[in-house]
């Protein structure tokens, strides 16, 4: 419990705390546009050349700013940050390695929470995945994107998980390996995204860069940024479609292990811990 | 003009029946002696106090021509959110009450009738 004399001590520095922000904003210790003019002219740029068919070859075709930046103009980077959740994911697995959690033959109707959440649930589920992909496939159009979507689509067996349980959504096929085969192709199509402008210039023989999207000054092949007059941003929207698919599959792949029971890793551990599955 | 003017007026009608539920509700939630029956204010307070005020929002955007069309987006997104508010806080304040009965872990204290817990056999 805390005293009068704490609870006063932590309002006074709360308060002093917001005070002397709020002096250090007023004399101008952040400068007095905020945010600065410097930031302005490399945004200006973005915004230039995010859509620009008067500028292609520095301009990522596609209209929104976010994903054009985030899957083009530093597609690399991306690709790493992607690398390091798959990473974390791969380590979590490792941590789980052997452990079963147990294939129960248990009455599927006693499973869960009520008939009522069920039904609920039931409903929801398919507008959780049209939200999911909407926000997946229009990434390059709208605010979204693939990780976004990929996240969204993963509330649907989040919730299959609470209201039906772990045995049930097993049992249908929502297992740790299906979702490592669907994160494998989510990955497998992001590395074929990042390759495919190079495929297509060896055929004809021009150069390109990994990770390429539109056409640059000595790399004159491109992905068409448009398909019978829907924008498609050429790479991005591969990207997006298969970062959602891995990023769901990957966050299943978590919440399935975190719904293991603590008993089963202690079995585990019992046993010495060596054995494979 | 008129039927839009109509529109905007049973709109702000159903915001007011809103904010008096949101105020009642409130005001249980406070003052009311256990679990269950806050949970009953709680409810009160999405039912009437977001599901009838979000469709309330749906006819004053619907009836103000100065949106333009923009005003059916706006519309149709406030009463999409009115289903699912509609369809998914009963469900989730039913698996609440439920766990929390089933559980034990809220007590039925000044209570007059509990058949629930009769049904499942007597006292705990």
């Amino acid at each position: 419990m805390r005293t009068t004399k704490e609870n006063l001590v932590i309002a006074i520095s709360m308060a002093l705390f917001v005070l002397l922000l709020s002096l250090v904003l007023a004399v101008g210790g952040l400068g007095y546009i905020l945010p600065p003019p410097q930031v302005r002219l490399i945004a200006s740029w973005y915004l230039r050349v995010t859509f620009n068919p008067f500028e292609r070859l520095f301009s990522a075709m596609a209209p929104e700013g976010v994903t054009s930046i985030v899957w083009d103009f530093r597609g690399l980077d991306t690709l790493f940050e992607t690398t390091v959740f798959y990473l974390a994911i791969i380590g979590s697995i490792a941590i789980a390695r052997g452990v079963i959690g147990g294939h129960k033959e248990v009455d599927e109707k006693k499973l869960g929470l009520s008939l009522i959440v069920k039904s609920v649930t039931r409903i929801s589920l398919g507008m959780i995945l049209a939200v999911a992909a909407s926000i997946a496939l229009h990434g390059h159009l709208t605010p979204g994107g693939g990780f976004q979507g990929g996240a969204s689509a993963a509330v649907a067996p989040l919730i299959l998980l609470v209201v039906f349980s772990r045995y049930f959504i097993e049992k249908h096929g929502i297992t740790k390996n299906t979702m490592l085969i669907l994160r494998s192709i989510g990955l497998f199509g992001i590395g074929m995204t990042a390759f495919i402008v190079v495929i297509i210039a060896l055929a004809s023989g021009a150069p390109a860069f990994v990770f390429q999207n539109q056409p640059k000054t000595i790399a004159p092949t491109g992905m068409p940024f448009e398909i019978g007059g829907a924008l498609t941003g050429g790479t991005l929207w591969f990207f997006n479609v298969f970062e959602m698919v891995a990023v769901a599959a990957g966050f299943t792949i978590i919440f399935l292990l975190l719904a293991i029971p603590e008993e089963e890793y202690k079995k585990i551990l019992r046993l010495g811990g060596g054995e494979h599955e | 003009m008129g039927f839009d003017y109509i529109l905007v007026i049973i709109g702000e009608v159903l915001i007011a029946i809103g904010i008096f539920c949101d105020l009642v509700a409130s005001i249980g939630m406070l003052r009311f002696p256990n679990f269950y029956v806050r949970l009953h204010a709680a409810t009160l307070g999405t039912i009437g106090g977001a599901v009838v005020p979000l469709i309330g929002a749906a006819l004053v955007a619907a009836g103000s021509d100065f949106l333009g069309t923009y005003r059916w987006f706006m519309a149709g997104g406030a009463v999409i959110t009115a289903i699912l508010v509609l369809m998914l806080a009963p469900a989730g304040s039913h698996a609440l009450a439920r766990a929390a009965h089933r559980s034990g872990a809220a007590k039925v204290f000044p209570k007059i009738a509990d058949h629930l817990e009769e049904d499942r056999g007597g006292m705990k």
